[in-house]
């Protein structure tokens, strides 16, 4: 119970309550009370002033571009940066002349989130599905075998000291290892022997309009792609989600475990039963995974390649909403452009920070109680 | 029949037990691999010069990364400067004034949501809010600066050590605090010659991992220290960094410059892996001497 001091003091039978001493005494003490007060109340207040500056600063600088394209932002695939002038057509495709001079048509730059939100999504959901699996069995192993074979607290800090690696370490690592590793061996590997598989050609081939004719070429095998971002997100996440899920597993209560074993199930079965016990805690787990991952900026910008298109195939580069930030922010003329790019930042900042809270929400909820 | 369904029940648990035995190797494997190969290969490419020269703009004989690595040091003095008071008080306020709930409680929550942010967002926001701004005043055409990048910094420090002083203050049981008021001490001197002191070690703990956590970003100073290859003292110019000049010269085009990101990879997980030994340390010290009083 935190009572209140002054009120105490306030209260307290003072032998000499009109005396000197001990009136400037209780005088200092609601000073010192308020002086504290009003320090704390200030910092706390100005922690809820960054939220504000943050979503308040974002809307008005990126306000250009939501009135220009609204809703229809977050759909539309067109990046346009610069003014384009090209030949003008008529209906029949035929390119309009005047007075022996090809007339031309300006086109106004115009911008669209969508590749970069189908960037970030299937980079972010591929990493998932690669470092979810792995992190649930290593969290089980972490709970339910390492404490016995007297290993857990090294494998704890080596995965805490892990998740410390700043992503620009991931970054390097994944440019000048293992994306010359997947130019060389993976790719060129998996294109042998799925090329001739029907049905899997979008996997390696594009199409392209070529002076007015569809061309399909192979999508040169660069190591700078999908894969090779997805994978450098899974690897960066992987100490996150499971500590995390190790947290989660370790507060199920002993009596549960104990309980399905006396009931018979094998050593499997009572780890089915702790994960369907501690389930919203671990979907919480994965949220934060993806709320790392969808939010990553150095690593996934020195591999994913930064082609602002939407291309299905794994091979082929792609951009984040990160990475398009990172890359185009620095060089944006003001206007339209940057607007624009703010736009993106905004619907970054309210994606990750949706995912967020459903995690704390979720982890905290479960996890906390026993977790301290 | 029921031996049979019981035998399948055993081979599926060994088979998983082997999975999940796999899973964890797997893990181990691929993050040691990483950061073998991250220290391997700086290891090769470290010498001394690297930490007492400067870069010379030859690309063939790149120089050192002193001015980078004086920059983090100065980049995280400012940041901690302006991060931890502020981060120690709300911190307090959390715990401390936690009876004021319809303030408090929203407070917890923000601090939380905002530890969520993508760097790269604030690193937008440091621009728009510190460097645009002083550019308009000062009339210069952009106005990157030090002092952009340590607001940068500070902002993702704030939430970190006002959640984690909070919690480190809630440790501190609650008789310290009744009995300091019981004693006649006012709140302040409660707060201030009690509580926190019994917290110091914990607390201390918090900010230097608060603070190693923003040693090795890069994305939120992007757009406000910019970067420089000058050595530098004066924060209101672009400011070298480590990460910076880490992320310049690796995606650059010349192998000399990579060499040396190599080098300041190492460099940095090196002080990375220091302040988390001395954390771990600190920790299990602060707690076997808070076992021992209680």
């Amino acid at each position: 119970m935190t009572t209140d001091a002054s009120a105490i003091s306030a209260a307290a039978p003072s032998p000499n309550a009109s005396g000197g001493p001990a009136r400037s005494l209780r005088r200092s003490f609601r000073f010192g009370d308020a002086m504290l007060g009003l320090v704390c109340r200030g910092s706390a207040a100005i922690i809820a002033l960054m939220l504000g500056a943050l979503v308040l600063v974002l809307l008005t600088s990126a306000m250009p571009a939501i009135k220009q394209f609204g809703l229809g932002f977050l759909v539309s695939s067109e990046w346009r940066v610069n003014e384009l002038e090209r030949p003008l057509k008529d209906a029949a495709g035929q390119v309009v002349m005047e007075d022996g001079e090809i007339v031309m048509e300006t086109i106004k730059p115009a911008f669209g989130a969508l590749p970069v939100i189908y960037g970030t999504a299937m980079s972010s959901l591929i990493a998932l599905a690669i470092a979810v699996p792995l992190s649930f069995g290593a969290a089980l192993f972490l709970v339910r075998v390492a404490p016995t074979l007297r290993i857990a607290g090294p494998l704890s800090f080596l995965i805490e000291f892990l998740a410390a690696i700043p992503s620009l370490a991931y970054g390097i690592w994944g440019l000048f290892v293992l994306a010359p590793f997947l130019q060389s061996h993976v790719g060129p590997a998996i294109k042998a022997t799925l090329e001739n598989v029907p049905g899997l050609r979008w996997m390696f081939y594009e199409s392209v309009t070529i002076a007015g004719t569809v061309v399909e070429r192979p999508i040169p095998i660069t190591g700078r792609d999908m894969l090779c971002g997805s994978l450098v997100l899974a690897i960066m996440i992987l100490p996150i989600v499971t500590s995390v899920s190790r947290d989660v597993l370790k507060a199920v209560p002993r009596t549960q475990i104990e309980g399905t074993l006396a009931l018979g199930a094998t050593w499997w079965q009572s780890c089915v039963a702790m994960l369907r016990y501690g389930r919203s805690g671990l979907f919480g787990a994965v949220m934060l995974g993806l709320a790392r991952a969808a939010g990553e900026t150095m690593a996934i910008t020195m591999v994913i390649g930064n082609n602002n298109q939407i291309n299905p195939s794994p091979f082929a580069p792609a951009q984040t909403m990160a990475s398009l930030l990172a890359n185009e922010f620095a060089e944006a003329s003001e206007g339209l452009h940057q607007a624009s790019l703010l736009y993106v930042a905004l619907v970054l900042l309210v994606m990750s920070l949706l995912f967020n809270v459903i995690a704390r929400r979720l982890v905290v909820g479960k996890a906390s109680p026993a977790g301290h | 029949m029921a031996s049979a369904r019981f035998e399948t029940r055993r081979l599926t648990s060994d088979a998983m037990f082997g999975v999940c035995a796999a899973c964890a190797a797997v893990i181990v494997t691929l993050l040691l691999l990483v950061s073998g190969y991250l220290v391997f290969i700086g290891a090769g490419a470290i010498n001394l010069s690297f930490f007492t020269d400067v870069p010379t703009g030859d690309v063939a004989q790149p120089g050192g990364m002193r001015h980078a690595i004086e920059g983090t040091l100065i980049l995280l003095a400012l940041a901690a400067a302006i991060g931890v008071p502020l981060g120690v008080a709300s911190g307090v306020y959390l715990s401390e004034y936690s009876h004021e709930w319809l303030f408090a409680s929203p407070m917890r929550f923000i601090a939380d949501v905002l530890t969520g942010v993508p760097s790269i967002v604030v690193g937008i926001l440091g621009y728009e809010l510190v460097v645009v701004p002083v550019s308009r005043w000062t009339s210069n055409s952009v106005s990157f600066s030090g002092y952009a990048g340590a607001a940068a910094l500070a902002f993702i420090m704030i939430p970190i050590v006002a959640r984690t002083t909070e919690e480190m203050l809630r440790l501190v049981p609650k008789t310290y605090r009744e009995g300091s008021l019981a004693l006649g001490a006012s709140k302040a001197q409660t707060v201030l010659r009690v509580v926190l002191p019994s917290a110091f070690g914990s607390i201390s703990t918090g900010i230097m991992l608060a603070i190693a956590r923003v040693a090795g970003e890069t994305a939120p100073l992007l757009f406000t220290a910019l970067g420089s290859r000058l050595l530098t003292r004066d924060p209101s110019e672009p400011f070298p960094s480590l990460t910076l000049q880490i992320y310049t010269y690796a995606t650059g085009p010349y192998p000399e410059q990579k060499n040396l990101a190599w080098a300041g990879i190492l460099v940095l997980l090196a002080i990375l892996f220091v302040v988390n030994l001395l954390i771990r340390v600190v920790a299990s010290r602060h707690a076997a001497t808070r076992m021992g009083k209680s």
